[in-house]
């Protein structure tokens, strides 16, 4: 075919049967703005939860466990703990940016102080693990590092002489103290939010703001326990709360690594400085983190925290059936678009007749049909796009000026990025032409004689 | 140029053969007038020469080359290039100008018969004057006459210089005078052109101009006097 005069010969045909193709391309249009308003709805929100509200470059590991109920036990046969050898492993992993290896405080421990706050002191049994500070390094700096052991020789007689970072361990000794760094600790927003929800109130305690608990310092007895002591004697370390991170442990407290294998190590042996309980790995991308966890599992360890995975899979689930409204949508359009070019095929039966006894071949009359099915579900396709952006437009308009601020709100609620558009104009494309195929096929088919004939 | 030997066609659910073993031999220049009733088989055996037809019995051959051995794509280049079809019905399209109609053919030509735009207005310029409709290449069938759009369809049919011109009935929806014009342009295409013509007709005018008549009847060829020939 010519180019142009075949050009000419699509055109002419669109526009002489539009009326059949516009019907035809209703369906395609909505299916189009549904899928392409829903998937863009979707990846955004799914972009929300892994990037902001549960950043998916972080990944818990442990030692996959596997525990058995026996009446009132239940027996952990599973490994329980992590080695060196194995965080060398870790990070030998492709796709591995960093690991970062957190340990249990293996004995226990009593926490005391508050009194600034809560107007009298308060003891309580408290459990406590380290992280490696390179975790928080981003949000807390360099306030949450293990203590300097340099700073722990300068004589004081009060905590005023030693600076923010330290206090006068043996002030009211004969001979006077020593300028000691305090024990940087973090807590989880989960411990302020559960002070503040429950625990104030049952004790009538006033309400605290987070941001005001940087600095507050107290003592905290590792080894001692009102319930169990340990067999040595407890060691006394004065604690300053660096910050609040949703890196520490969700109820209790959380120390630099390096205290925490100091403390075990003193209290419960060398090889309990040894021992690490989970690590964080770090992964390069999101797009790498399938292939991580598949390695992950493969050594024989497990995801802890599941929450990122287990939103994304559930916006995913989400994102899906609403798309498959749409899909159903051109699905069924695809079947009117076969329907439609049937009609015009019957209705252009002698047409067709005529140019296959002008020397039109049966690949000819395909491609004649289902070029016309393509320009069809391109405009279709088009339209579909442009109301579904405007749609996406309108709510994200109304959600700006009606809806409540919310944490994590974002500008827009919908991710259109050229590669979805791409796309789903593509399936348009594809549906209209899957649906025209048939047709084409048909008209094809037969002798022209037959066609010319209306037969 | 063109042999028929036995030729047979049955349609689909039909009782008996409408073509009933035509043997037919037509030359290179021969201009032949096929002539019958309504319903004796003329149509059918134009069909089949074509290439417009391929379910049929027998043997036919076009330049020593049995049809039967064509795939779509010879037998589409043949439709192209070698056989011009006038039909009794015009086929125009109403969308398409009078000049996109009688190059219609230009968009399914292929190797050396691919030629630009301007070729190809030209020579639908060429042919509708050489059929009497000098200048009106931007008109639309619809604002033609009967006669006009048998011309417009006897030079689409010439368009791709054919060497076989089929034309089934050319005078059958026209006025007598209109008919005689349409008459006197095949035989000066007959005088003057390298074609072989084959008009199916049951008009006596054409007939006339025909240097061969052959009368069909009941699918077969018949005498003058209905006896078979």
């Amino acid at each position: 075919m010519i180019g142009r005069g075949w050009l000419r010969a699509v055109t002419a045909d669109l526009l002489r049967h539009w009326r059949h193709f516009a019907a035809a391309s209703v369906g395609i249009i909505l299916g189009v703005a549904a899928l392409t308003f829903f998937l863009a709805l979707g990846l955004k929100v799914r972009e929300l939860l892994l990037v902001q509200v549960f950043p998916a470059n972080h990944l818990e590991v442990a030692p996959r466990s596997a525990d058995i109920d026996l009446f009132a036990l239940r027996l952990d046969l599973g490994r329980d703990a992590l080695d060196a050898a194995v965080m060398t492993d870790l990070a030998s992993i492709d796709g591995v940016d960093a690991v970062y290896p957190k340990m249990r405080l293996t004995v226990p421990a009593l926490a005391s102080g508050g009194d600034s706050i809560f107007g009298s002191g308060l003891q309580t049994e408290i459990v406590a693990d380290g992280i490696d500070p390179d975790l928080v390094a981003d949000e807390l700096g360099d306030t949450f590092r293990e203590v300097d052991g340099d700073r722990a020789s300068i004589p004081c007689s009060r905590d005023e002489q030693c600076g923010d970072q330290s206090y006068c361990d043996g002030s009211r000794s004969f001979s006077g103290g020593i300028c000691r760094p305090y024990i940087p600790v973090l807590v989880s927003p989960y411990v302020v939010e559960l002070y503040n929800g429950a625990f104030r109130r049952a004790y009538g305690l006033p309400k605290i703001n987070p941001d005001s608990l940087v600095g507050l310092a107290f003592e905290m007895d590792f080894g001692a326990s009102t319930f169990r002591p340990s067999a040595l004697p407890p060691i006394r370390e004065r604690m300053r709360l660096a910050g609040v991170s949703d890196k520490a442990i969700p109820l209790g407290v959380t120390l630099p690594l390096g205290e925490v294998k100091r403390l075990n190590v003193a209290l419960d042996g060398p090889a309990a400085g040894e021992r690490y309980h989970s690590a964080v790995i770090e992964v390069q991308s999101k797009q790498t983190a399938p292939g991580v966890v598949d390695a992950i599992e493969a050594m024989g360890l497990e995801i802890r925290d599941r929450g990122a995975r287990r939103a994304a899979f559930a916006t995913a689930v989400i994102m899906v059936v609403l798309a498959l409204v749409g899909g159903v949508l051109i699905a069924v359009a695809t079947a009117h678009i076969m329907h439609v070019f049937y009609l015009v095929v019957m209705v252009r039966r002698r047409e067709i007749g005529l140019l296959r006894a002008v020397g039109a071949r049966r690949g000819d009359i395909r491609k004649l049909l289902v070029a016309e099915a393509a320009v069809v579900g391109m405009i279709a396709g088009v339209l579909g796009l442009a109301i579904a952006i405007a749609a996406g437009v309108a709510a994200d308009a109304f959600a700006s000026s009606r809806v409540p601020d919310f944490p994590f709100k974002p500008e827009s609620f919908f991710a259109f990025s050229p590669w979805l558009l791409v796309a789903v104009l593509t399936l348009a494309v594809v549906a209209c032409v899957i649906g025209a195929l048939p047709p084409a096929f048909r008209a094809a088919s037969g002798d022209p004689s037959e066609a010319l004939a209306g037969r | 140029m063109i042999r028929l030997e036995g030729v047979r066609k049955r349609y689909p659910g039909a009782d008996i053969d409408v073509l009933r073993g035509i043997d037919l031999t037509i030359g290179a220049r021969d201009f032949v007038s096929i002539v019958g009733r309504s319903g004796s088989g003329k149509t059918t055996l134009l069909n089949l020469i074509g290439g417009l037809d391929a379910a049929y019995e027998g043997t036919i051959e076009v330049d020593g080359r049995d049809l039967r051995s064509f795939d779509d794509s010879e037998v589409s280049t043949l439709r192209n290039r070698m056989v011009g079809h006038v039909f009794q019905a015009y086929h125009l399209l109403d969308h398409l100008t009078c000049s996109e109609n009688v190059s219609v053919a230009s968009l399914f030509a292929r190797g050396e018969m691919r030629r630009d735009a301007s070729w190809v207005k030209q020579r639908a310029d060429e042919v509708l004057t050489t059929v009497g409709l000098p200048g009106s290449g931007r008109r639309r069938p619809t604002t033609l006459s009967g006669g006009e759009r048998q011309r417009v369809a006897l030079a689409r049919a010439l368009f791709h210089k054919p060497t076989i011109l089929l034309c089934d009935e050319p005078t059958g929806n026209l006025d007598l005078e209109t008919g005689r014009e349409i008459v006197a342009l095949l035989t000066d295409l007959h005088l003057n052109g390298d074609m072989a013509i084959i008009a199916a007709t049951h008009d006596e005018m054409i007939s006339g101009a025909g240097a061969r008549v052959l009368r069909v009847h009941e699918g077969r060829f018949v005498d003058r006097e209905g006896g078979e020939a």
